[in-house]
């Protein structure tokens, strides 16, 4: 009898001790996701949130980097905006760029993507090779092509004069100057949107691409109506991203062409960094900020719901 | 069936004539940078541009007396704490977004989408304000701090995506063995996505390196990285180019190096941010 007892008295104790270990270790395990997360989204908080809600704030002031006081001068910085006659320029450079990299880097990058496309031996080496130039610091990219449309001691002219073909001035002509950033842009931008592309492309399974060939269509009629529909998700990720890419081009502008001639080679990006930092303007230059934000935004938004009009 | 395999033929051959074409383009801005940082300063200037000539190491030599080797250091520095910083605080939430739900999770959601969406100069110029009232303009910490604003979104979302290729039946079977949540973080899930966190690592340490525009503005004298450092071979009337393309094959051949270690989580780096949005 008394082990019983001793059984039955003991058997609660040691239930309640398992109960509360596993209670404690529910707390803990409650808080364990939010410990491990918290840390990292506080500096997010610190580093993109609030810079990001002071700098709504500053588009409101007449902030200056070199006056001591300043005021809320509301809407004025808005006001000015519309009537800048570099505005209309800067917003058209800014439309000139991201198109212009986006269309022309995704047409190539599909070709090089498809090209790429295959299971032919030695096709691995030159996709390594292509990866290259998307590892090149933006930096090293752009003094390279910058001694590349260098007037005088420049390869690209130099090549165009053994062609008997006109040595343009570059990056001293108002219409080359952009020209010059596409094409270095592509350097990198193709072989970008080639290697996601190509991830799409060899997902798409080939018994389908099969099937369409054995009934009679030909190269151009299966990737028309076989390959590209099956890829749309990647294309649309390409695109989306080389947009993303194209309005925070900086290095591959203030250093090729440091946005002129005068600015005409000089997008918003550019252009806010200039007025902020280079010439003090800090208001003003928050609001081209809040300016910015929405022209990506909304052209996003605006590519989101032509891609889902299009599927 | 003969003309179908020579369609086929033709088509390969078309195809790596192409490819090849392709390659050169890559190659040309290459080559210049290897053929002048090899070239003595008035070959690297002359008119017309002289393809191959004289081979010197006199570019590698100036870069020490320019203070380019100091800014090299920099660069490293930077570098390390930037990586370790991000991996200290990007793979435990990067574990925590991938496993299931707590208080804040959309929070961080939409941050991730948000911070990948805008450009750093947007958050560049309060940072630059605040920097300036807490001192920390021109320091390292300072630097690291701004550099986070791109690499720790990214590199959550991509631990993220490696951490849910790891079964949770795995640790749920831990746990079941008496494991707690801790342990079966770091004995099972850690060990298990360890090789797309290395890649993780490499991706942002190789970011880290080439970054530009955050040094240009917040980096002092003391404390400027190559990327940075190079641009000063642009002087007033003349620029360096020879000295500019040795300090160019400084700043490429670490990250060449580190692509080949990294190759296998690039793909995965390049579309952060975009898949499952």
């Amino acid at each position: 009898m008394p082990t019983v007892a001793e059984t039955e008295g003991r058997a609660p104790a040691k239930s309640r001790n398992a109960s509360l270990r596993t209670a404690s270790e529910s707390v803990f395990e409650k808080y364990f996701l939010m410990l491990a997360s918290w840390p990292a989204l506080l500096i997010m908080l610190a580093v993109t949130a609030i810079p990001f809600a002071l700098t709504i704030g500053l588009s409101l002031t007449n902030y200056d980097l070199i006056k001591p006081d300043w005021k809320f001068i509301w809407w004025e910085n808005f006001d000015r905006l519309i009537h800048d006659p570099q505005i209309p320029q800067i917003i058209f450079n800014t439309a000139y760029l991201v198109i212009g990299t986006t269309v022309l880097d995704t047409m190539f990058g599909l070709l090089l993507a498809v090209l790429m496309d295959s299971r032919i031996r030695g096709v691995g080496i030159i996709r390594s090779l292509f990866m290259l130039p998307i590892m090149t610091a933006p930096i090293v990219v752009a003094l390279t092509w910058r001694a590349m449309f260098n007037n005088d001691s420049g390869w690209i002219n130099y090549f165009l004069g053994l062609l008997h073909l006109p040595q343009p001035v570059w990056l001293g002509d108002p219409h080359l100057a952009m020209p010059a950033v596409l094409i270095s842009d592509m350097w990198t931008g193709i072989p970008f949107q080639a290697i996601l592309l190509l991830a799409g492309l060899l997902a798409v399974p080939s018994e389908l691409k099969e099937a369409a060939a054995a009934d009679g269509a030909n190269r151009l009629q299966v990737f028309w109506h076989i390959t590209l529909p099956s890829i749309r998700p990647v294309l649309f990720i390409a695109v989306v991203l080389r947009f993303i890419e194209s309005f925070r081009k900086f290095e591959g502008i203030q250093i090729l062409t440091t946005g002129g001639p005068g600015i005409a080679s000089t997008p918003l990006n550019l252009h806010i960094y200039n007025t902020g930092l280079f010439y003090d303007q800090v208001g003003y230059a928050a609001s081209m900020g809040v300016v910015l934000v929405l022209m990506i935004a909304g052209s996003v938004g605006l590519l989101y719901l032509v891609a889902r009009r299009w599927s | 069936m003969t003309t179908i395999k020579r369609d086929r033929i033709r088509v390969e051959v078309l195809r790596f004539v192409l490819l090849g074409i392709g390659l050169l383009l890559v190659a040309i801005p290459f080559l210049w940078i290897i053929l002048t940082a090899f070239k003595r300063p008035v070959d690297a200037a002359s008119v017309p541009p002289q393809i191959f000539s004289p081979v010197t190491a006199m570019n590698f030599q100036a870069l020490n007396g320019d203070g380019f080797l100091k800014s090299l250091v920099n660069s490293t520095v930077i570098t390390v704490t930037t990586t370790i910083a991000t991996l200290v605080f990007g793979v435990p939430a990067g574990y925590a977004f991938a496993r299931g739900k707590f208080p804040g999770r959309r929070f961080l959601g939409a941050f991730l989408l948000f911070s990948r969406m805008m450009p750093p100069v947007i958050f560049i110029i309060p940072l630059f304000l605040f920097f300036h009232n807490l001192h920390l303009i021109g320091t390292f910490t300072g630097m690291t701090l701004a550099y986070l604003t791109g690499l720790l979104p990214f590199a959550v979302w991509m631990t993220a995506s490696y951490f849910q290729d790891v079964p949770v039946e795995l640790e749920e079977a831990a746990r079941v063995d008496g494991a707690s949540r801790v342990q079966a973080f770091v004995r099972i899930a850690l060990p298990l996505a360890a090789p797309g966190v290395i890649s993780v690592a490499l991706l942002c340490a190789i970011a880290a390196w080439s970054e530009y525009f955050i040094p240009l503005i917040l980096a002092g004298p003391d404390t400027t990285p190559a990327s940075v450092g190079i641009v000063n071979f642009i002087g007033v009337d003349t620029i360096n180019w020879g000295a500019m393309a040795a300090g160019a094959l400084t700043l490429i051949v670490p990250v060449f190096i580190a692509t080949v270690l990294a190759q296998r989580g690039l793909l995965r780096g390049l579309t952060a941010g975009a898949l499952k949005g």
